[in-house]
């Protein structure tokens, strides 16, 4: 489900179904790594909605945690902390982080949800019909990732 | 030189029911236009897609076909791609199911758990459906795959809006 009032019925009338809770991680940058950060971020966004349309009566995609990079990385830390506390305390049995940002990687172990790192690839320099195989490639290995983490809990 | 002689009366006649009548047309035109402006748009709306399957091709085995179209919401147009599963029954003919499972929405796969082999699986919450599209009682969707209806033109496949089936 995507965060917008139509699906938020349909939660609402299925909340028992829904223990999935995606939080895509979103760097923003002004410095040298400008560019960068967009590619990081244009391409955890485009990669969302397939996997959302693929496990929509399952997870909830949030509409993601735009972050500067320029921020320490205990602060960063924290206030994802806090988001995943807060989906936890919402009943949520899984959480995942999604994104591009290989900072992420380095505290990996911080965090009780699962962080899903994909290295961004540069979709802006190709055209539609390869950037659609290769997203629908990417989509393809994160739904085993998902199908198996749900498994191991069964 | 015609033998008819037309007088100076029948000529202003004539030339006056003439330009009256192109008068009456223009303006009666656009309104006949607008009074059935609905019905011409309906037809518009039933649209069939073409796919990038060829009839020939299509086996009794479901085989994933994706095809894409321009989607408008309001003023954002966008190019939305959507799947079908697509075989022949034992009569040869030709069934396209949507992929959408009936339960809360999640993509449906042919053949993929293996405790179930031949049916659609949900992975979300392990609905499934049988080859014709039919719901497996016990399991959580309450109704059969949605259909498309299809067409074909030179020997590809074309497939209209989904539709909802009657209960069983």
């Amino acid at each position: 489900m995507k965060w917008v009032s139509q699906d938020m019925d349909m939660f609402l009338g299925a909340k028992e179904y829904v223990d999935t809770a995606v939080l895509p991680l979103f760097p923003v940058s002004f410095g040298n790594d400008i560019k960068q950060s967009v590619a990081m971020t244009e391409f955890i966004q485009l990669l969302t909605i397939p996997l959302e349309r693929q496990f929509k009566g399952r997870m909830i995609m949030l509409p993601g945690h735009s972050y500067l990079k320029n921020k320490s990385k205990e602060k960063l830390l924290e206030e994802v902390i806090v988001w995943e506390k807060e989906l936890f305390d919402n009943g949520f049995k899984h959480v995942f982080f999604v994104t591009s940002d290989s900072m992420w990687k380095s505290i990996e172990g911080e965090l009780k949800g699962g962080l899903i790192w994909l290295p961004s690839i540069p979709l802006a320099a190709m055209d539609e019909g390869a950037r659609n195989n290769i997203l629908e490639d990417q989509v393809k290995q994160l739904l085993q990732l998902f199908m198996q983490k749900w498994q191991e809990d069964v | 030189m015609s033998k008819h002689r037309v007088s100076r009366r029948q000529f202003l006649n004539y030339t006056l029911t003439g330009v009256g009548g192109f008068m009456a047309a223009g303006m009666l035109m656009p309104m006949v236009r607008f009074a059935v402006d609905p019905v011409l748009k309906a037809s518009a709306s039933g649209d069939f897609i073409p796919t990038p399957q060829k009839i020939s091709e299509i086996t009794e085995e479901p085989t994933r076909v994706d095809f894409s179209f321009e989607q408008k919401d309001a003023w954002y147009t966008s190019e939305v791609t959507n799947t079908a599963w697509v075989y022949k029954d034992e009569n040869g003919e030709i069934v396209a199911l949507s992929p959408v499972c009936k339960h809360l929405g999640c993509v449906v796969d042919w053949n993929t758990d293996k405790a179930n082999q031949n049916r659609f699986y949900c992975p979300c919450h392990g609905g499934l459906y049988e080859k014709d599209g039919t719901n497996v009682p016990g399991t959580p969707p309450i109704a059969k795959l949605d259909v498309y209806p299809t067409q074909e033109k030179d020997g590809f496949l074309l497939l209209g809006k989904a539709k909802p089936r009657e209960e069983a």
